[in-house]
């Protein structure tokens, strides 16, 4: 009956610091998952605005990501984020660090869009009521007053996905980190999202594909088999990796590196 | 406070969702039109105590038996989740609500057997498990249960029973082959062994 | 969701719903002992009564007897058999009467409702540091895995058919079950990355400003 025990955890140890700079540190982080070595001896200081992850897939950017938001904990090392040690810090770390999800249908919770959001507010405490409130009134910001009622299976990708986006915003993060949030999405929905992004508030850290979208941004950083190949700004990091692409595809196609 | 509070804390989200999804695997199954399979006698078998046998099987007897609960607590709630778009709370007054409410018993015997045989291989221990937990126990309060509300005598209520019996023991089959299956390939799913 | 409520504005609708369920509780309860048919027969011209009430929408409802209906007709036979028809037609009676009432509970009161007069009775999950929030979230989790379900199990059977010619069958069971374990441990990543299933309430309380969305 262990589960239905609310979680015992000292919760005010945690000191977090909301305009720490960099928000996030990581120093000398080593991962390991079921005896693969994911992460190696990373260290970075984030503290731009925008911060994109290039990488090939397998290369550790997703671990790399979810130890911002504590999903992962580093075998070695310490992950900082805004000021607290990840470590201690879990059951807090949500309300700071938003995180979206590569697949849509993998992050929705609930059956419904309304619900999806309110969810949100819920968790911060709100009372049911004024959290369905809250959650009708943040989806009418956004355009979405329409899709409130429906049910979320019934959404198109692009509009799964900015629910799911909007169902992280609600909370109102400081942090927003993307884990390939464009890859099921058709051109017209990424540019849009890609916006949406674009004028929020929150830092945001993005793993992408896309290498275009992600030409705007601060900074760019390239991990190649769980190590920063490279860091930098885009205009030199994504040339680079583009480079390094094409001369590994021209390679006789082996089955190794797909 | 746990040895590792990342672990603790997402068995716990993970926890609530598995036996969530066992309670809407067993719904999925009664929906299933496929998976439907008509028996003579015209009563309507389908998949739906396989969701019993695996809940058991594969979470263990607290989680396993808890998933069943969940689920029959949706129906009683109103929804048409049982075979045939049955739900509701008159499931519950029907011949058949001994064998409906010995579900969550038969996941709590499955469970508990997938942990008494923990040295076993998977594939027997599994199909010993659904056996026991999802024909025996189930028939064991199903069948006084139906004479009991349908006033018959226990050989008369076993006798209209039995037209179940070979659709059950095709499912302990489906239900020893899934848990091979996920035993081999997504282990840490296998709660009831972990 | 899909559900047996019946929308409508009916006295039986405005009960609320812990009463409905007590009073189900207890006539039922009242009438199970009745082995008397004229008894019986009242009971259930009784309970018809009740459904016409309703209009003509709710003598539609009588159809939930339907999929019991071949149910009933065997236990009808297997008495008829032994020649006890009078028991036979008791039993029938009798079970068809507490059927149909408990049916007339369920179609007039909305899930919602249903589920909060039942959340009432989890509330003392919290004097004992248990979470009652969770049996709330389990059941929404329920309602959207269902159709995911289907939808899995629907596009496997499409591949299968694709490289087999052949119609789905119980072999897909296995990589249907690996395919929708891996969703349900990435929606349970998803419930832990935005503060598990207790909620982020009760933490640290005055670390920030209380939110409001305007």
């Amino acid at each position: 009956m262990a589960f239905f025990r609310k979680r015992q955890q000292n919760r005010a140890a945690a000191a977090f610091d909301p305009d720490a700079s960099p928000y996030a540190l990581l120093e000398g982080v080593s991962l390991t998952l079921s005896n693969r070595q994911v992460l190696t001896d990373i260290s970075l200081r984030l503290s731009e605005r925008r911060i994109g992850l290039v990488g090939l897939n397998g290369s550790g950017k997703s671990s790399l990501i979810r130890l911002l938001n504590g999903l992962r904990l580093p075998s070695r090392g310490s992950v900082r984020v805004f000021g607290a040690e990840t470590k201690q810090a879990l059951a807090e770390l949500p309300r700071y660090v938003g995180f979206v999800f590569q697949n849509p249908d993998h992050q929705a919770i609930f059956p419904t869009v309304e619900e999806e959001i309110a969810f949100g507010l819920t968790q911060l405490g709100e009372a049911k009521q004024t959290a369905r409130a809250g959650a009708l009134d943040f989806l009418a910001q956004h355009g979405c007053a329409h899709l409130a009622g429906k049910p979320f299976a019934e959404l198109s990708e692009g509009q799964k996905q900015l629910i799911c986006i909007l169902a992280v915003l609600v909370m109102q993060p400081r942090l927003l980190v993307l884990d390939e949030p464009m890859s099921s999405l058709d051109g017209l929905a990424s540019r849009r999202i890609h916006r949406l992004l674009d004028g929020l508030d929150q830092k945001i850290v993005m793993i992408s594909h896309d290498l275009s979208l992600l030409r705007s941004y601060d900074r760019v950083v390239w991990l190649e088999a769980g190590r920063i190949r490279m860091d930098g700004p885009p205009a030199e990091v994504l040339p680079a990796y583009e480079v390094d692409l094409e001369v590994r595809a021209a390679a006789p196609l082996n089955g190794e590196d797909l | 406070m746990p040895a590792d509070p990342e672990k603790e804390m997402s068995m716990n989200d993970r926890t609530l969702v598995q036996i969530a999804f066992y309670a809407a695997l067993t719904a999925a199954l009664g929906l299933l039109p496929k998976l439907a399979i008509p028996v003579a006698g015209g009563v309507p078998v389908t998949a739906q105590t396989l969701g019993i046998m695996l809940a058991g099987v594969m979470l263990g007897p607290v989680r396993g038996a808890l998933s069943i609960l969940l689920f029959l607590f949706l129906v009683a709630l109103g929804a048409p989740l049982l075979a045939g778009g049955r739900g509701g709370l008159a499931v519950f007054q029907s011949p058949g609500a001994g064998f409906i409410l010995a579900w969550p018993l038969g996941a709590l015997a499955a469970g508990l057997i997938m942990q008494k045989t923990a040295s076993w291989r998977v594939l027997p221990a599994a199909a010993l498990a659904a056996t026991v937990g999802g024909i025996g126990v189930v028939y064991l309060f199903g069948i006084p249960g139906l004479a009991f509300l349908a006033d018959m005598s226990l050989a008369k209520a076993a006798a209209g029973s039995a037209v179940f019996l070979p659709g059950d023991l095709l499912k302990v089959v489906v239900a020893a082959a899934v848990a091979e299956t996920v035993a081999r390939g997504l282990p840490s799913a296998l709660l009831s062994r972990s | 969701m899909i559900s047996l409520y019946m929308p409508g504005r009916s006295w039986c609708h405005r009960l609320p719903a812990w009463l409905k369920l007590t009073g189900l509780a207890v006539v039922s309860m009242a009438v199970f002992p009745i082995k008397d048919i004229p008894v019986l027969s009242a009971v259930l011209v009784l309970v018809l009564g009740l459904y016409a009430s309703l209009g003509t929408r709710g003598l539609g409802e009588l159809r939930a007897l339907r999929p019991m209906a071949l149910m009933l007709a065997m236990i009808f036979a297997l008495h008829a058999i032994t020649g006890d028809i009078w028991e036979g037609i008791v039993s029938v009676e009798r079970l068809a009467a507490l059927v149909l009432l408990a049916n007339l509970v369920t179609i007039t009161t909305r899930m919602d409702d249903m589920l909060q007069a039942v959340m009432r009775l989890f509330a003392p999950l919290g004097w004992f540091g248990f979470s009652p929030r969770k049996p709330a979230l389990a059941v929404t989790l329920v309602l959207r895995f269902a159709p995911v379900l289907l939808g899995v199990y629907s596009s496997l059977r499409e591949a299968y058919q694709a490289r087999t010619g052949k119609r789905g069958s119980w072999r897909l069971m296995g990589p249907f079950m690996l395919q929708s374990l891996a969703m349900a441990d990435n929606v349970a990543e998803a419930l832990t990355a935005r503060g598990s299933a207790d909620g982020l309430a009760d933490n640290n309380p005055g670390a920030l400003p209380a939110r409001t969305i305007t």
